[in-house]
């Protein structure tokens, strides 16, 4: 036994604490809920011996008003629910795009609708990410799909949430949050970590909602000193409300654009096996652990797989299926759910491969074999 | 030595199976080895079942799911009955309480009975300690872990307050598990 074991063996729910701290989250405000109530019980330990804060809320609503306001005071702010917390945060969800606050809400998906399966993977709640909140606006949802995953992945919606200033989604099942893996985390002194842009003009030139060159305006604290308004009615550049149409499109849009232009950045794909693949799986979140499996199975056998893991869902990364769309027969897309990124897979393919899914909504994961089963009946 | 490397433990929530379960982890990963694995629980705080599934291998794992278990520490009569026919042939062992569990005499394989639970209350006066006296002696049983390393977590992810009442839970199960053994 070595004395200095660089290994840990770290639960899903663990990395995403971690990861926030490294990210340099200092603000959750929560309540907790099955399977996600790890994050909220390690960071109440270690927030505050970090000088930071932890406040256990009344409900969610509150819980992602709270981590609003902190991150409007200047703080990283996160907080963790599962799917009927997630609900109760769509209006404010909102509340924080069209206002362009900073937040990472993470969301260990549990069975649902309702109180639904507490301690049984789903992953029912991607188009719930992507659209649970009313209006048009653009989102970023990252997935990760290994212990480590959870750790880099958190540390990444930290820094895309304050580099353009929007909410992002951290969508975790029930599998990643409560699996154990050994892992082997880089010092905190290794990990880049992005801030909000802040504003560099006298208080009295600040025009809040301005936007700068990469379409993302200057964010003041409050307490710095510099006055601005913040409402969730569609606002002009100076942040109160308008009705002028051009001024409201100018709003609109602007949200859209920013994330546009990050769009690759915020993409997170990788690929495995695909270079003489001709079936692809589609994967993400838990999924990957049994797709992984049954490729290893399949290409032993000699069944040209591979796999293309989505770690960002939402906005959804098309071109990685573009990609490799010529030279794909078939597209296998398995998912704890009835088919919600199957869809966006077939509107992509857009006729050109064999579409096929395997779905499952009663708590537990799709096998291995029973990907293997499918994935032969569509190659033969 | 038999290769063990998936292990199931299971019985009610309460029993401090998850408890049992996490530290059989780390007290692989303390040896170098590569582990994995998840739990399976019901909603209620205690008296649902309870299960811990600890995957252990000597190189990286890409399925954190037991496939075909190896060893089943089994902690209620529930938990026999669900997962003992997942075990078959010469490399799968059945480790259970027989004050809990009565076990399927026609099942051709090693099912060995530890009086956990009685030798907990009769030592300490604390039931609490029998996951420990399980795990210790079907770890003396089958080698899947280090006495040295079950000791190394003990000290390390038990509450202080009972990290002496874990040690000597340990040493008593390990004992019984080497005397079988022999």
């Amino acid at each position: 036994m070595s004395k200095a074991n660089p290994y840990r063996l770290m639960q899903g729910n663990e990395a995403v604490a971690e990861g926030a701290l490294a990210a340099g989250v200092r603000f959750f405000g929560g309540y907790p809920i099955t399977p996600s109530t790890e994050i909220a019980e390690i960071l109440s330990v270690r927030l505050p011996e970090l000088g930071g804060k932890f406040i256990q809320m009344e409900d969610e609503i509150g819980s992602i008003a709270a981590i609003i306001g902190a991150s409007l005071g200047g703080a990283k702010a996160l907080t963790a629910t599962s799917g009927p917390g997630f609900s109760l945060m769509q209006e404010n969800l909102g509340y924080a795009c069209l206002t362009e606050t900073p937040i990472v809400i993470v969301n260990v998906m549990r069975g649902g609708p309702s109180t639904g399966l507490p301690t049984s993977p789903s992953q029912g709640d991607v188009m719930q990410a992507r659209w649970g909140t009313h209006g048009d606006h653009p989102i970023i949802v990252l997935s990760p799909s290994t212990v480590e995953e959870a750790f880099f992945y958190t540390v990444k919606a930290v820094n895309f949430s304050e580099k353009y200033r929007n909410p992002v989604i951290l969508l975790l099942d029930e599998v990643i949050g409560h699996m154990r893996a050994r892992v082997e985390l880089p010092p905190w002194s290794m990990i880049e970590t992005v801030n909000r842009i802040k504003p560099n003009m006298p208080p009295e030139w600040y025009v809040p909602y301005e936007r700068s060159s990469m379409g993302v305006s200057p964010m003041a604290s409050f307490g710095d000193g510099y006055r601005y308004h913040v409402t969730g009615l569609v606002h002009d550049i100076k942040g109160f409300p308008t009705g002028k149409p051009r001024e409201a499109q100018e709003n609109i849009f602007g949200l859209f654009k920013k994330i546009e232009r990050g769009f690759k950045e915020v993409c997170l794909v990788d690929y495995l096996e695909m270079e003489d693949a001709e079936h692809a799986i589609v994967a993400y979140g838990c999924m990957v652990l049994s797709a992984r499996s049954a490729m290893e199975q399949l290409r032993a056998d000699g069944v040209k797989v591979g796999m293309i893991k989505l770690g960002t869902l939402w906005p959804f990364p098309r071109f990685a299926l573009e990609h490799f769309l010529p030279q794909l027969k078939t597209i296998l897309v398995p998912e704890l759910n009835m088919g919600q990124i199957y869809r966006e897979v077939v509107r992509v393919n857009s006729g050109q491969a064999v579409v096929e899914k395997i779905n499952k909504i009663n708590g537990e994961m799709i096998s291995p074999d029973e990907i293997i089963k499918s994935m032969r009946g569509l190659t033969r | 030595m038999l290769m063990f490397k998936q292990v199931r433990l299971s019985g009610f929530g309460g029993q401090g199976v998850i408890l049992a379960g996490t530290l059989l982890g780390h007290a692989a990963i303390a040896e170098g080895k590569w582990v994995a694995g998840s739990n399976a629980y019901g909603a209620q705080a205690r008296g649902g079942n309870a299960t811990a599934e600890v995957i252990i291998s000597n190189q990286k794992i890409s399925f954190p799911h037991i496939i075909t278990a190896d060893l089943l520490i089994a902690f209620s009569q529930s938990a026999y009955n669900r997962y003992q026919a997942d075990l078959e042939g010469e490399q799968t062992m059945v480790v259970y309480d027989p004050l809990l569990v009565e076990v399927d005499q026609q099942k051709k394989i090693r099912q060995i009975g530890i009086q956990a639970t009685e030798l907990a209350l009769e030592h300490y006066d604390n039931k609490q300690a029998a996951n420990i006296i399980l795990l210790a002696a079907a770890a003396a049983l089958t080698g899947i872990v280090g006495r040295e390393a079950l000791e190394k977590v003990i000290h390390e992810k038990v509450d202080k307050r009972f990290v002496e009442l874990n040690l000597k839970a340990l040493s008593l199960g390990w004992g019984l598990g080497e005397k079988l053994t022999a």
